[in-house]
């Protein structure tokens, strides 16, 4: 048996310290990356036996046995580099002094750590080190958190004979350009540590070392200052630092932190995990934990830094209402203004009947919290008039991926991208929206894995520096369900079929009937070329490229998803996982990308009108009645509303009340001025989110919701993994979103009453098969889970599929391509797609009131140069854009990302008016909206829009209206105070 | 019912049965869309499209007709 570290025989006791980041193994530098090798190595090391796996570093295995050699240049996130020579150590019948970090283990080596010899030149590299350094460390930022301080104490160093007065570099300029960490070269000790995060764990290569001996340093790009160089802020570099050379500007500001608590990302479907390091309640930083599944000590500049909107002015503090949107808002207790919603609730129903109202969960909320909402529509409403954000975006995974495999969630985990050997990527842009992920792709690309990218954009993925040149899929917006019929037909004709897993795995005759429609001429790449625009040689590459590769694994995004015939394209991404056998193993699979951090969970809680938690419909009565036995009331069997329906009763005027827990649907949600006057004729609307959003403008009741720094919960990421998320500060108006539903129930006359989220999970647990063995215990021992976690799987289940599937046999699906009838015309002659960006976050909420907005101050529209000439439009100008709905402005910028006809922009800023132009139409099967695709019109104008003025003139009244409630809830926070 | 809802349910129900047309004649497509129906329409739009397939039959299509009279039984 391998001799691994094993927490549970160290410090770190589950169950009794917690989850106690200060004491698990993670918190440790073992020097050197694990080797995967399973060949046992035997050494001693100071006389201590200790075995590791072949190709483990001597210093590794020495910190294994428990003995720390010094270092500086080694991290175990980075590969050994050699150069500070700290590590040095005797090996018996070797000569001189190796180093232990580039030194792999070796049978029966007899290593000795400590000799006078060996101090001594240890003693002497420091003295050099520090004859170059300022001696200010009792007031530098990294005082108490120095690796340079902390191996000078451990050498014992004493004197420095070199004086101060030679050559050095402690006049070197700090560069404070980026608005989160400075880089100050006069502490630098050229250890590249920086240089190696950046190109290993990042995958950027933003940062070089310049020059030799004395005269190297460390650059960004050209020499450029870090905001001007290719630099992404993900911080990789700032963790990597042994010294302050580079440093959070908000711990040189706050000083240390003095404890912390692990937690989960709130921005994206990776689920990052982070050590929220803190002094008393005030978060000081925010550093990615190593033991996190989903991120193994990384991060992305907006989990890492963007934290700060969490205590910015303009939270809401106190509960409000209103009676009418043009009226002032009120400040009120809570109790006043639950009971005011509740009247209001109550009386729309009384007067327009049960199914009038209706409730928004959302992605960004714990699974708990949304877990509650459904179970507050659909037991105190009495209807299943629920939904969530995620119809918006991956509405048809849930629908593709259950109709041909069973489940509606992703396969894998993102680890298992590093055995793939082809990665397809269609419709996603995970160097920004996942961007972590992003980088573990990266780095499997660097190690020789191909790329196919299917999109209407040229991605940066497709350039990954030091990674062979993806293969490109240019097509047209709406032509998905084309080019994967297009792969699929190549891999049917050219016998690139997997026919074992075939036969053993999938339904016969399902397969048969899909194999007969996919080989007809019509769907080859030749015959899709017009409707795809990719040359069909091209195509058969691709398809060559994934069938063949061994492990071909798939990842999509909302390129896929939001279309009209969204449901269809996942159906077909599952076709040619299906019919190349790349499901049930490692390296391979279907993997939806989501977008908000909890897309996932909000679905599998039941937050969608036709299903109760875990996808069971509301239509088996053997599952509502086990709901009914626990939750005391019967459940409408008939789905409820989705969100563009209710917009439409709205109108309509039957659907008169909503309330909306932590979404933006007036931003988010596609032909904005629909939206808008759907919000208008509701007469009354609650919205609980921590800022006045433009939802909340149309809003009656306001609540103020907290953040996940201000909570206990879960959070599901995208490979179903379920994290932690833990309270580090009180929730700023003293409840949490949990406990405003479970008020706003009470208030309604259906009690609830949980302790803690906790016991809202076991509830979850006790009606939903896939959860059946999750429990917060459990995850504190675990760490996370990925779901079905049961009986049949105790641990959670890594990669889904690998014997059978939930539905017996793998389905393949007919997938007919239809055209959309959002087509390009005389006279709208471009096709409009939208996307996101790095620094910012879907509407933009939480980021925009960040420095991450240097990043990106406004959206544009980018248009080819070709498009561009055509209607004499220069970077920068203005533009107007026009959809059969809608007309916007947005400032223009030229790029080749698309092909000549395509534009594309981002919906982070919510005077663009993105979403003014994009139409309603949707996805056939569940109405998820097509963003993806809209016919517009493009040319330059000298003003804004009709609607982005009276946008400007609604959000001043709105705010005007908020203010005086700001002002009072101010001076009742400074009354407290005193 | 607004004119605009009523439209939005048989440009939905038109855009359900041409994704389906693959499942065969009349018959299947217009059971495999009425299941769909069933699964995923709220009890309201049910109501409407039945109310307007009763009263207006002509200004369906023969298969969204077809779908809704299966679907109706199945609606109380
Ligand atoms: S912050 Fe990240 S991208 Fe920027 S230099 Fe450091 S490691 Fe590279
Ligand atoms: S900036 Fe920090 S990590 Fe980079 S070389 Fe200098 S000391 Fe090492
Ligand atoms: S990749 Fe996603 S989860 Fe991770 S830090 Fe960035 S935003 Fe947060
Ligand atoms: S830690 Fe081994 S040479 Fe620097």
């Amino acid at each position: 048996m391998l001799h691994y570290y094993d927490p549970a025989t160290q410090t770190y006791e589950p169950g009794k310290n917690g989850l106690n980041p200060d004491f698990d193994s993670f918190s440790r530098d073992l020097g050197t990356p694990p080797s995967l090798s399973e060949e046992p190595v035997s050494i001693s090391v100071d006389g201590r036996e200790i075995t590791v796996p072949e190709g483990t570093s001597v210093l590794r295995a020495a910190a294994l046995a428990g003995i720390n050699i010094p270092k500086l240049c080694a991290s175990d996130n980075l590969e050994a580099f050699g150069s500070c020579r700290l590590c040095a150590v005797e090996i018996e019948g070797r000569r001189g002094y190796p180093a232990s970090c580039t030194t792999p283990v070796a049978e029966g080596m007899a290593v000795t750590t400590q000799t006078g010899k060996l101090a001594k030149l240890r003693r002497n590299i420091m003295e050099l080190y520090i004859s170059d350094h300022p001696l200010d460390c009792l007031t530098c930022p990294a005082n108490g958190n120095c690796e340079l301080q902390d191996v000078a104490g451990v050498v014992g160093l004493r004197e420095v004979r070199y004086g101060f007065e030679g050559e050095n570099h402690l006049d070197a300029e700090t560069d404070s350009s980026n608005p989160y960490f400075s880089f100050d070269p006069s502490k630098c000790i050229v250890c590249s540590r920086c240089v190696r995060a950046c190109d290993e764990v990042q995958g950027t290569f933003a940062l070089t070392i310049e020059g030799r001996g004395f005269d190297s340093k460390v650059v960004a790009s050209q020499n450029d200052p870090f905001m001007d160089s290719e630099c992404v802020s993900c911080g990789a570099c700032v963790q990597a630092c042994p010294t302050s050379t580079l440093m959070e500007k908000s711990v040189i500001e706050e000083g240390q932190p003095e404890h912390s608590v692990v937690t989960t990302c709130a921005y994206c479907g990776v689920g990052c995990s982070f050590k929220a390091e803190m002094k008393g309640d005030q978060v000081v930083r925010m550093v990615p934990y190593k033991g996190g599944e989903a991120n193994h000590g990384h991060s992305c500049v907006k989990g890492r830094f963007a934290f700060g909107y969490a205590t910015h002015e303009d939270r809401i503090r106190e509960p409000m209402i209103r009676d009418s949107i043009n009226d002032p808002w009120q400040v009120v207790s809570w109790d006043e203004a639950l009971a005011f919603a509740a009247k209001k609730l109550k009386a729309t129903q009384a007067k327009y009947g049960r199914e009038s109202i209706g409730g928004i969960t959302s992605s960004r909320c714990t699974n708990e919290e949304t877990y509650l909402v459904q179970k507050l529509v659909r037991a105190a409403f009495g209807n299943n008039n629920t939904d969530t954000c995620a119809r918006v975006c991956h509405s048809p995974t849930g629908y593709g991926l259950k109709t041909t495999l069973g489940e509606s969630a992703g396969t894998q985990t993102f680890d298992s991208v590093m055995k793939a050997d082809t990665i397809m990527v269609i419709g996603a842009n995970p160097t920004d929206a996942h961007p972590v992920f992003g980088s573990l792709m990266r780095k499997r690309l660097r190690q020789g894995a191909k790329l196919i990218v299917i999109d209407p954009r040229r991605i940066d993925l497709i350039s990954t520096p030091n990674a062979e040149e993806g293969l490109h899929l240019p097509l047209r917006p709406g032509t998905n369900v084309a080019i994967v019929n297009a792969l699929a037909h190549v891999i049917v004709t050219e016998g690139l079929e997997d026919q074992e897993f075939i036969n053993s795995r999938c339904d016969t005759e399902a397969y048969n009937t899909w194999r007969s429609f996919i080989a007809e001429e019509r769907n080859s790449p030749e015959a899709m070329e017009a409707v795809t625009g990719v040359a069909a040689d091209k195509v058969r590459e691709a398809a060559r490229l994934y069938a063949q590769a061994g492990n071909g694994a798939i990842y999509y995004g909302l390129g896929v998803t939001e279309h009209s015939q969204g449901s269809t394209m996942v159906m077909g991404i599952a076709n040619l996982a299906l019919a190349t056998g790349n499901i049930g193993k490692e390296g391979g699979g279907v993997n939806p990308l989501r977008g908000q951090n909890n897309v996932q969970g909000s679905c599998d809680m039941g937050s969608f009108p036709h299903e109760l938690p875990g996808y069971q419909h509301v239509n088996d009565q053997a599952v509502r009645e086990r709901f009914e036995a626990v939750w005391g009331v019967p459940i409408d069997k008939e789905p409820g509303l989705r969100i563009p329906n209710m917009f439409d009763a709205a109108i309509a005027g039957t659907f008169k009340a909503l309330y909306v827990q932590g979404e933006d649907i007036a931003q988010s949600d596609p032909n904005t001025q629909h939206v808008e006057a759907a919000l208008r004729a509701l007469d009354c609307l609650v919205v609980q989110d921590i800022f006045l959003n433009e939802t909340a403008k149309f809003a009656h009741v306001l609540l103020p919701g907290s953040t996940f720094l201000e909570k206990n919960g879960t959070f599901t990421n995208a490979e179903r993994r379920i994290n932690r998320v833990r309270k580090v500060m009180e929730p700023i108006a003293g409840m949490e979103d949990w406990q405003v539903t479970m008020a706003l129930s009470n208030a309604l006359g259906y009690p609830m009453h949980y302790n803690h989220p906790s016991e809202i999970m076991d509830e979850i647990a006790s009606l939903t098969p896939t959860f059946t063995g999750v429990n917060y215990d459990k995850l504190e021992q675990l760490g996370s889970i990925q779901w079905p976690c049961n009986e049949e799987h105790p641990e959670g289940m890594p990669t889904m599929h690998t014997v059978d599937f939930p539905i017996g046999k793998g389905r393949f699906a007919v997938t007919e391509y239809l055209a959309t009838e959002e087509r390009a015309s005389r006279r709208f002659p471009l096709l409009l797609t939208t996307g996101r960006i790095l620094s910012q976050y879907n509407v933009g909420a939480q980021t925009r009131r960040t420095s991450n907005s240097d990043w990106h101050e406004e959206d544009v529209l980018e248009l080819h140069p070709s498009d561009a000439e055509l209607r004499g439009v220069k970077d920068g100008d203005w533009l107007g854009i026009s959809s059969r709905v809608g007309h916007t402005v947005l400032r223009a910028k030229l790029s080749t990302r698309m092909l000549p006809g395509v534009v594309y922009t981002t919906f982070h800023h919510p005077s663009s008016g993105a979403n003014v132009v994009t139409t309603d139409n949707s996805d056939w099967a569940t109405n998820c909206p097509e963003y993806k695709v809209t016919a517009v019109q493009v040319e330059k104008v000298s003003q804004p829009s009709d609607w982005q003025r009276n946008f400007v003139d609604f959000d001043q009244r709105q705010q005007a209206l908020l203010q005086p409630a700001m002002e009072s809830e101010e001076g009742s926070h400074a009354n407290a105070l005193k | 019912m607004s004119d605009q809802q009523l439209n939005n349910l048989i440009k939905m129900l038109d855009q359900i049965i041409a994704n389906n047309l693959h499942h065969g004649d009349d018959d299947k497509v217009s059971d495999v869309a009425a299941d769909h129906l069933q699964k995923f329409w709220a009890r309201s739009m049910k109501q409407q499209i039945i109310a307007h397939a009763n009263q207006s039959p002509r200004e369906l299509s023969v298969l969204a007709k077809l779908t809704v009279d299966k679907l109706e039984p199945t609606v109380k």
